[in-house]
């Protein structure tokens, strides 16, 4: 356990300052997000008309509104803290899924070229020109609402990004002596993806999954705005956000707060991504 | 340098002189609507946005005055030859705005048109009992109705009449493209997507408009409407919830203009499946709801409770019908004793188009006494599918919002209480019979007897809970006069500028 | 990789050219079979939910009514017959009518193409104009306290959510300034800030796009080279770096046009702009089918046709790779 951790340290070095200002950020909102019940001073799904829009500070009736009430005299702080767990839960998921499924469709069509190449890369194309709004609605009518449908449509509709970028970086080095010497010597597909194609488009890749992150957080926000994503009372930041941008001129609290954790997430995550793609790159090293 | 400072003087000039012309008088008053019209043809279609515009280019064989009385328009006068029978005698001063004179052929033409099955009106369901209309002689038109049918009047009211000799000449797409109407105000241009121009008619028979030209504009988002007003880039707005119009108040330069409309709000319970086929819950839903800190607390005190599926703006509003009180310990108590069946959770159909700060609220209040409820919030399309199913299949609670743009009790009232209606959970041989009492006879008292046995059996066994009278709200230059309606209609000749 | 370097390069012009239209000729033709997939899908998938009748009427129609508009719309054939109908139509380029707006769908699409054209114009200039120079830059001075300040203006473009900034610029500029409208389509004050809040989401992944390929190439041998040899790093980057790290920035550039295309939804709705990205989300929600299904041809072929071409470039840019659809 030590030896793996001072090995993963040698590859990583002494980290610089902005990454551990990263890791400690993306360290408490994910505590935050796991231990939400234990964080929480509020039920984030409990009303109270008569504290409606309160901007932060204010105290009500023994609720103290840390960062504000919103359009239902709800606490902010609380529902920042619970929407995390759902923002987070459902960014992973679906850029994991959708991550695996297109890199290894993506790297599969380029190095078997053929009809491999010619069906998913129709597929591709195919899947890229549907409207997400429509697979979305379509996907809400056929199946129902929920946390798990909206999973299902992100991943349908972005496992092309990565399906794309993988065949572009696959399609560079598939002519590499080394590829085509193991593949003659009969080395099976997920051999070959796994230790010769996975590492030298890694780093590509990372890029992909850190810019989709903070993507799927959004796009979560736009469904939901659209009454096709997480149900309310649940909150996610998307949800928070997209009701809080009306009403920007008299509560900017509602907007902002979840706007500024978004913001410093995704910063987070983009800086830890960038520095990971440096150190493990070969090429860039 | 000299050239540089003449440069500089004519540019200044170039900037400057438009706004002053723009100054002199407000010639073009900017309408921002959610969404462009589907169509202007006012026979095929039945859209908010296209009515606002429409209702101007056209006439409609009768009106309502501010208040929502009903008053003449192109019918001068009216009377009724039998219960089925009735002669509108049309005016002789209106023409079309290609010159051509308004006669009753055009009145027979347009009611014929509408209910032509083959033409396939979207608005047919509210033209459906009448029969036939005839041009008897040059000034007046006969209508038949299968039936006693006391809504007729008001139904007319959004009867527009179109040019017979233009439609039959150039076909229902041209004409859609190219309306021509008799209206206050005439069709100048459409450029799809973004706006509707019309041009101020000064031929009208009636009051002419005050603006030369009213520009209807597309701009789906709301804030974006309230961004418009505040930049006095736009006069007047539509459909703004009470937390926009909270922001412009604070604002200088704009207004909020409201009324409370004949749309009612309320809480369907399905009858015909359980846990809401028990009359006990349903009255621990009725006790459970505390109306007034809902249209106090989020919808800015502009909406008004109401028992019944009626507002006092309604023929056939019943004076004095008490609805449950507001009463959470006694609803817990309810809740208390039915036991397992109330401890299902239960789902509450609703769509993004409602606010969703109601939905929510009213699920606490509801949650609160006990229930186990949750959001299943789909879209539009779907949500009316489902409201519509099957009896059994509809769902066990769903919000919604009516109004039959005709301010009668049968309205709302029959098709969401009649079991022969899709959109009715209830099938109760009772109110059936009351129900088609009070829409065959054109007697008022005896349909208002009908009516108040309705909204007592409503009220009292909570069939359906009645919520609040919907206000709409709409924001506005300070300078626009114009008083809203409760029909939601805009007529652009009762509107003006203060300078 | 010498060998397939020095048999291009060998490769008499002609020969090459009928390579290329050989190449051209199949994606094409696998391109129309993915639009008929498309189409299918999307005409079939969209009638799982249900059809428009019900938007269409007042609230209480009856059975009856609802009927009679069902069958003038033709909703109540079998659905392999309005399936066959449609592709009837089609063959003779006929995407049939509105059913809400009573107009052929040709007129209301044509009538919305050139605001798209003309927002995601704005929007590439934007993306494109500050993207790759930022990228570069970030690149080339990744140490340098400039390349933080950078990087810092991507993340932000890449962590606000559109809608987000739409109201931040209508708010400062419409409202507080009042130096541009609001909304509208007002001539070329209107175009500003849609195209500056499309722009900026790509313009972030410009940046990051050139910047990682930009360092690819500046781990070569070539530029230690070159730069040993005397060469300026600016002439370097011009001249030969750009050439090599443009493989997947063209790639990417491909993919953003097809979104900036369809993807504007949010942006149009907030700012009135009337492009395709706002009509497609009322029609979907109005179930307008027959302008769905135009919406998702033209947006099928616009794709499709970008992905061909971005494969063309690839190897125009980069000969070393193979034209994709031929046997490894």
């Amino acid at each position: 356990m030590s030896a793996a951790l001072s090995s993963i340290g040698r590859v990583l070095g002494r980290p610089p300052i902005g990454i551990v200002l990263a890791i400690a950020t993306v360290v408490v909102i994910l505590v935050a997000a796991i231990f939400a019940p234990l964080i929480a001073p509020y039920d984030p799904n409990v009303q109270n008309l008569l504290g409606r829009l309160k901007p932060p500070g204010f105290v009500i009736r023994n609720t103290h509104y840390l960062l504000g009430s919103d359009e239902l005299g709800r606490d902010t702080f609380s529902r920042l803290i619970y929407g995390a767990r759902i923002s987070l839960l459902v960014a992973f998921a679906s850029v994991v899924l959708s991550g695996i499924t297109g890199s290894i469709l993506g790297m599969l069509a380029a190095l078997y070229r053929g009809w491999v190449e010619t069906v998913i890369m129709r597929a591709v194309d195919i899947v890229l020109s549907i409207p997400a709004i429509l697979m979305a609605i379509i996907t809400v009518a056929t199946l129902g609402p929920g946390l798990q449908n909206v999973v299902f449509v992100l991943v349908l509709t972005r496992w092309p990004r990565y399906a794309r970028v993988a065949y572009g970086q696959t399609l560079i080095i598939a002519n590499t002596s080394y590829l085509r010497l193991s593949r003659s010597m009969g080395a099976g597909w997920f051999h070959i993806l796994r230790y010769h194609v996975l590492p030298n488009i890694a780093g590509a890749i990372v890029v992909v999954v850190t810019l989709e992150f903070g993507l799927m957080v959004l796009f979560e926000a736009g469904l939901s705005f659209l009454g096709l994503g997480v149900q309310p009372p649940t909150a996610s930041w998307g949800v928070m956000l997209s009701v809080g941008r009306n009403y920007v001129a008299n509560a900017w609290w509602l907007s902002v707060i979840p706007g500024a954790a978004l913001f410093l997430f995704v910063l987070s995550v983009n800086v830890l991504g960038d520095f990971l793609r440096d150190r493990l790159d070969p090429r860039s090293r | 340098m000299k050239m540089l400072r003449a440069l500089t003087f004519a540019a200044l000039i170039g900037v400057v002189m438009p706004t002053l012309g723009f100054a002199a008088a407000k010639e073009t008053v900017v309408i921002d609507l959610v969404s462009e019209p589907s169509s202007l043809d006012p026979h095929k279609q039945w859209n908010p946005d296209s009515h606002f515009v429409y209702r101007n280019i056209f006439d409609q064989l009768l009106s309502r005055d501010d208040k929502g009385e009903i008053i003449p328009s192109i019918a001068r006068s009216w009377a009724y030859k039998s219960d089925t029978e009735i002669v509108f005698t049309v005016r002789d001063d209106v023409t079309f705005h290609d010159g051509q004179k308004l006669t009753a052929e055009d009145v027979a033409f347009s009611i014929n048109r509408i209910i032509d099955k083959k033409f396939a009106s979207p608005q047919l369901s509210q033209f459906n009992k009448i029969l036939s209309a005839t041009a008897s002689s040059a000034s007046e038109v006969t209508i038949k109705t299968d039936g006693p049918y006391p809504v007729l009047l008001a139904q007319l009211v959004k009867l527009s009449i179109v040019p017979k000799h233009i439609v039959e000449k150039v076909g229902n797409d041209a004409f859609n493209l190219a309306p021509v109407g008799s209206g206050a105000y005439k069709f100048e241009k459409w450029q799809r997507g973004v706006d509707v121009v019309l041009v101020r008619n000064d031929n009208y028979w009636g009051d002419k408009g005050y603006f030369l030209r009213a520009d209807f504009r597309a701009v789906p988002d709301a804030a974006t409407r309230v961004a418009n007003l505040k930049a006095g880039t736009a006069d007047l707005a539509v459909t703004l919830d009470p937390d926009l119009a909270a922001q412009l108040e604070g604002a200088g330069g704009v207004k909020v203009l409201t009324a409370v409309t004949e749309r009612i709000a309320y809480l369907k319970l399905n009858t015909s499946r359980p846990p809401f086929d028990d009359v006990e819950l349903r009255r621990a839903v009725a006790q459970a709801v505390d109306r007034q800190s809902i249209i106090e607390g989020l919808l800015g005190g502009y909406d008004k409770p109401v028992s019944q599926l009626a507002s006092p703006d309604y023929k056939g509003y019943v004076a004095g019908i008490q609805g449950l009180p507001f009463d959470p310990d006694q609803a817990k108590q309810l809740v208390q004793k039915a036991g397992a069946k109330a401890a299902e959770p239960i789902a509450f159909v609703t769509s993004p188009t409602f606010d969703q700060r109601i939905v929510q609220a009213l699920i606490q209040q509801l949650n609160d006494v006990g229930f186990k409820i949750n959001v299943e919030s789909v879209d539009f399309a779907t949500y009316l599918q489902r409201a519509q199913s099957e009896k059994t299949k509809q769902p066990a609670i769903s919000f919604g919002r009516w109004s039959c743009a005709c301010q009668d009790a049968d309205g709302i009232s029959f098709p969401l209480l009649h079991s022969s209606s899709s959109f009715s959970a209830l099938s109760d041989p009772k109110i059936d019979a009351l129900l088609e009492a009070a829409r065959n006879t054109l007697d008022p008292d005896k349909r208002l007897v009908a009516y108040k046995d309705v909204a007592t059996a409503v009220a009292k066994d909570a069939l359906i809970l009645p919520l609040y009278q919907a206000a709409v709200i709409y924001g506005a230059s300070e300078k626009l006069k114009w008083s809203p309606t409760a029909n939601e209609s805009f007529f652009l000749n009762r509107a003006s500028w203060s300078e | 990789m010498k060998d397939t370097d020095a048999a291009f390069r060998r490769a008499p012009v002609l020969e090459r050219v009928i390579q290329v239209g050989g190449f051209v000729v199949r994606r094409l033709v696998q391109a129309l079979i993915a639009l008929f997939g498309v189409i299918t899908l999307v005409f079939f998938l969209q009638r799982l939910t249900g059809d428009p009748v019900l938007l269409l009427v007042p609230q209480g129609a009856t059975q009856a009514d609802t009927d009679v508009m069902r069958t003038a719309l033709g909703f109540d054939r079998p659905l392999y017959i309005q399936y066959f109908g449609f592709l009837a139509d089609l063959v003779r380029f006929d995407l049939g009518r509105s059913y809400v707006q009573n107009l052929p769908v040709v007129d209301i699409i044509s009538s919305r193409v050139p605001y798209t054209l003309e927002l995601a114009a704005g929007a590439l200039v934007v993306a494109i104009g500050l993207g790759v120079p930022i990228g570069i830059l970030i690149a080339v001075r990744r140490d340098r306290f400039e390349a933080r300040w950078l990087i810092g203006l991507v993340l932000i473009g890449q962590s606000m959510p559109t809608f987000w900034t739409s109201v931040l610029l209508i708010m400062f500029f419409g409202v507080w300034l009042r130096w541009l409208p609001p909304s509208g389509v007002n001539g070329f004050q209107s175009l500003i800030m849609p195209s500056l809040a499309l722009g900026f989401l790509s313009m972030a992944t410009f940046a990051r796009v050139t910047r990682t390929s930009v360092l690819d190439e500046l781990s070569k041998d070539y530029v230690r080279t070159g730069l040993a040899k005397g060469l300026s790093m600016s002439r370097l980057i011009a001249h030969h770096l750009m050439r090599n790290a443009a493989v997947p920035i063209v790639t990417i550039s491909a993919l953003e046009i097809a979104n900036l295309l369809t993807g504007a939804i949010i942006i149009e709705t907030v700012f009135a702009w009337p492009g395709l990205g706002q009509l497609t989300i009322q029609a979907i929600s109005a179930r307008d089918f027959s302008i769905v299904q135009g919406v998702v041809i033209i947006g099928a072929a616009a794709a499709i046709l970008l992905n061909l071409i971005a494969d063309l470039l690839y190897s125009i840019i980069d000969p070393r790779i193979r034209l994709p659809g031929r046997d490894a």
